[in-house]
């Protein structure tokens, strides 16, 4: 099974300058942190929703869907309950919501949505050289960002080992869900210490097979792969610069926060 | 003192490798691992290095490349020359490009996206412009076998094709010596095999490598073997001489090859390093016609029309009694939809010892987690004592049959070997003293009483696989299920692993095991089962699975060597002792 999210399409976005795809990354998350408001939010989604079809990224949406959903429904609902702010609409018992509460609720579902679906189309266009390219040519060092890619290549490593160690303790009558809050915590440890060991193991062997391979011999390593920017990436970059300005400026001139009614 | 060959200079090149007086302790361990070892290898020369587990094995190729002591740190003493220069500071990535390193673990050495990429990557870390690095990725897959995979992620190949990347990889930086750490541990059959046809490519190509391996046999591509015992060099010789040296070689607990044990029992002398060879000493020894056996090659038919028939039919038989578990037409679809298991029906009864075989990816470990439920069918159903397995929680089947995962670390977290023991039945809510008394006994079964207050990740590997079977005892399973349980084992751990399930089995357990090693099944299954492509193709016995060509070819399975030499002889022998008494009483 792939352990990566790329998928190999070859549409316009994976063929953007790694530069342009790690600027465009940090681009919508700059976007989607001026923004409050689901409304103000909703055409940078739009417009995400656009580029998951265009650059034909559905299958790894459908794969994450359920964390995707989860994620926000709960997101939302903890902050509608929670951000008790403004007249109230609706009580029941000790809860109440008000529309600042159903805006602010909503608009933080809706960002963190975004925030995780920009993510999920960087990563289905970007493949991990791509990812490591794009950060050296934006100044970040050769060997942070090489750990950061190195990141993504061992956390399926992980999720694997960790799913066969709650197997194998399950098959000796362990249960996990057993007792309070504090009590579960302390029925995963049957967990965490064989996947944090195999964890310190394989980062070990891994550490030693890079060693081997030359890693750090030279201060400028060089690149095997050849990336041409073009015009496509220059109309991107000013687009990407033209959103991220536009998403500042609603938040200086605040339409994009939340007003309290 | 070492035994040293008299021809081990032969090839007569400048020395690449000069290791002299080497020495090394890990911090913390007052036993040093490397005793003042000294050896040279000429330019072109293929050296093994074999020996026990915990030898120094490992240690000893680190020095070559300055991962000892610059990674692994220790008290180092000694010289390390590779092509004349003397390894001293240098760090590990300076003597990358003179000293290239092939490791066990796949998973762990490769770092790419595509094939391409993997090949390029210490190119790109020692600065290569991209011509030249577009030149070497393109003659290194060539020289592998890989051309044609550029564009692959590494994930989607086979085990095999991961280790040919892996010694691409590091040929690209065309150095002056491999070295390959144990390569073929965590293959498949097939994958040892294309590595195995790799290494002989580059033997033939003049390379200078060094090999460590369990498998002895494997070895006589070799021009010389070191023999590694407690950190010494305990013997060097070309493989035809070492492998005749039967009880250098059990003491130092390697498996001597088939051939080596049956010149030794037959007292043929020198001992044959061929089939060929075996077979014209033995026809001549015991008078056996050629043409007489020559008529009785027709295995499949009938599998060794030279044995007792009796004794296939209670092979076949022996030990099948009730179904413990049965599986009734199961198929399961991954999430997206591949089939990886399709209309199996396999049933295991009490007291039978099963080995299930066949090609990594063809089911063999998606069947057995649907014997402990781990996997739930997506047709079809799995019975256990004739209950509906899916009407059964985790915690209930496991009652009734264990399951050894193939690596021991994935459950192994308690402080002792005893409070892992103890785990299982604590969570069954056993009352303290019978707690106490299962553990107890199950320590005693698996020969680690005394091992009880140890801390598990101190073990071996061969202890914490023992630990982990003592764990799945502990519940007091009928039916147990070992998924590889030998590998990275060394022979005499092997056999101590073997010989436990053994034991068991002849208690009553019913043994299944997961295995790619041929003589494991030869000579302690009784049954074997193939998988292939998510079906089952074979269920019968042990000696009707070797006597047959077409199925050996499919699963990629290397006959072992006697078995090999027998079906030449007109028979299906399984063992050294099996073929022995066969000949003597011919004789």
């Amino acid at each position: 099974m792939p352990i990566y999210l790329y998928l190999d399409r070859g549409t316009l976005f994976h063929r953007f300058h790694p530069t342009v795809k790690v600027f465009g990354l940090f681009a919508v998350f700059w976007t989607v942190f001026w923004l409050d408001h689901p409304v103000a939010l909703a055409p940078v989604g739009a417009l995400l929703l656009g580029v998951a079809h265009a650059s034909r990224s559905w299958a790894n949406f459908r794969r994450l869907s359920w964390l995707l959903l989860l994620i926000v429904f709960f997101t939302s609902l903890v902050w509608i309950l929670f951000f008790r702010v403004g007249a109230p609409l609706a009580k029941v018992g000790p809860l109440w919501v008000s529309r600042a509460s159903l805006e602010f609720g909503l608009g933080r579902g809706l960002k963190l949505a975004e925030l995780i679906a920009t993510t999920i189309i960087f990563l289905s266009t970007t493949k991990v050289e791509e990812f490591s390219y794009g950060l050296r040519a934006l100044g970040v060092p050769y060997r942070v960002g090489f750990a950061i890619t190195l990141a993504f290549r061992l956390a399926p490593l992980f999720i694997d080992s960790a799913l066969e160690v709650v197997a194998a303790q399950s098959l000796r009558g362990h249960e996990f869900r057993r007792g309070g809050p504090l009590s579960r915590l302390r029925r995963y440890a049957p967990v965490m210490i064989p996947v944090f060991m195999g964890a310190l193991r394989k980062a070990n062997n891994m550490a030693m097979a890079l060693e081997a391979r030359g890693f750090g011999h030279s201060p400028r390593p060089t690149s095997f792969a050849e990336y041409r920017f073009t015009r496509s990436d220059l109309f991107a970059l000013i687009a990407l610069s033209v959103l991220a300005s536009a998403s500042f400026l609603a938040y200086y001139l605040g339409w994009a926060g939340i007003k309290i009614r | 003192m070492a035994l040293t060959a008299s021809r081990s200079l032969h090839l007569g090149g400048p020395p690449e490798i000069e290791v002299k007086e080497v020495s090394f302790t890990y911090r913390g361990s007052t036993e040093p691992a490397l005793h003042g070892i000294s050896f040279v290898q000429r330019r072109g020369e293929i050296v093994g290095v074999v020996g026990p587990s915990g030898a120094g094995k490992s240690t000893l190729v680190k020095c070559l490349n300055r991962l000892v002591p610059s990674f692994d740190n220790g008290t180092f003493a000694g010289v390390v020359k590779i092509a004349g220069q003397t390894l001293a500071e240098q760090r590990v990535c300076d003597v990358a490009p003179l000293v290239g390193m092939v490791f066990q673990d796949f998973e762990s050495q490769l770092f790419s996206t595509n094939v391409a990429h993997e090949v390029a990557f210490a190119m790109e870390q020692c600065g290569y412009s991209r011509e030249e690095m577009v030149q070497r990725v393109g003659a290194a897959l060539r020289a592998v076998g890989l051309e044609g995979f550029e564009s692959r992620d590494p994930a989607t190949l086979s085990g095999g094709e991961k280790q040919r990347l892996a010694v691409a990889a590091v040929m690209a930086l065309r150095p002056r010596v491999i070295v390959l750490d144990e390569p073929t541990t965590d293959l498949d059959p097939q994958g040892r095999a294309e590595v195995f046809a790799l290494i002989e490519q580059m033997r033939l190509q003049g390379a200078t490598l060094v090999l460590v391996e369990h498998d002895l046999e494997a070895l006589r591509v070799c021009d010389r073997l070191l023999v590694v015992r407690d950190g010494r060099i305990v013997a060097d010789l070309p493989p035809s001489e070492l492998m005749a040296r039967v009880e250098l070689l059990e003491s130092c607990r390697l498996r001597p090859p088939d051939l080596s044990l049956l010149c030794e029992r037959l007292g043929i002398t020198p001992h044959t390093q061929t089939l060929e060879e075996a077979e014209r000493a033995i026809r001549a020894r015991f008078r056996i016609c050629a043409t007489a056996c020559e008529s009785r090659l027709d295995y499949d038919a009938s599998a060794s029309s030279c044995l007792p028939v009796t004794r296939v039919g209670q092979e076949a038989n022996k030990g099948r009694q009730e179904a413990l578990i049965e599986v009734r037409k199961l198929t399961y679809a991954y999430p997206e939809g591949r089939l990886a298991l399709e209309d199996i029906d396999f049933a295991v009864g009490s007291g039978e010892f099963v080995a299930i075989v066949g090609r990594n990816g063809s089911g063999k470990s998606t069947l057995a987690k649907h014997l402990v439920g781990i996997l739930r069918p997506t047709r079809g159903q799995v019975l256990l004592g004739g209950r509906d397995l899916s009407r059964l929680t985790v915690a209930e089947i496991s009652r009734h049959v264990g399951f050894v995962f193939q690596n021991p670390d994935h459950q192994i977290f308690a402080a002792t070997v005893e409070e892992e023991v103890a785990f299982g039945p604590r969570n069954f809510g056993l009352k303290p003293d019978e707690v106490a008394e299962r553990t107890q006994r199950v320590l005693a079964a698996v020969g680690l009483e005394k091992l009880r207050f140890q801390d598990p990740f101190l073990l071996s590997k061969g202890e914490r696989q023992r630990v982990a079977v003592a764990a799945a005892l502990a519940l007091n399973p009928r039916v147990l299920i070992l998924d590889e349980p030998t590998t990275g084992l060394d022979f005499f751990e092997q056999r101590r692993m073997m010989e436990l399930l053994t034991e068991l089995n002849r208690g009553g357990v019913a043994i299944v095991i997961i295995t790619h090693t041929p003589w494991l099944v030869a000579c302690y299954a009784r049954r074997v089962v193939m998988m292939e492509r998510g079906r089952k193709v074979f269920d019968g016995p042990v000696r009707q699975f070797f006597a047959s060509s077409e199925l050996l070819e499919n699963s990629a399975f290397r006959l072992p060597e006697v078995t090999a030499l027998s079906r030449r002889l007109g028979l299906v022998a399984l063992t050294v002792d099996e073929l022995v008494s066969v000949l003597e009483a011919r004789s």
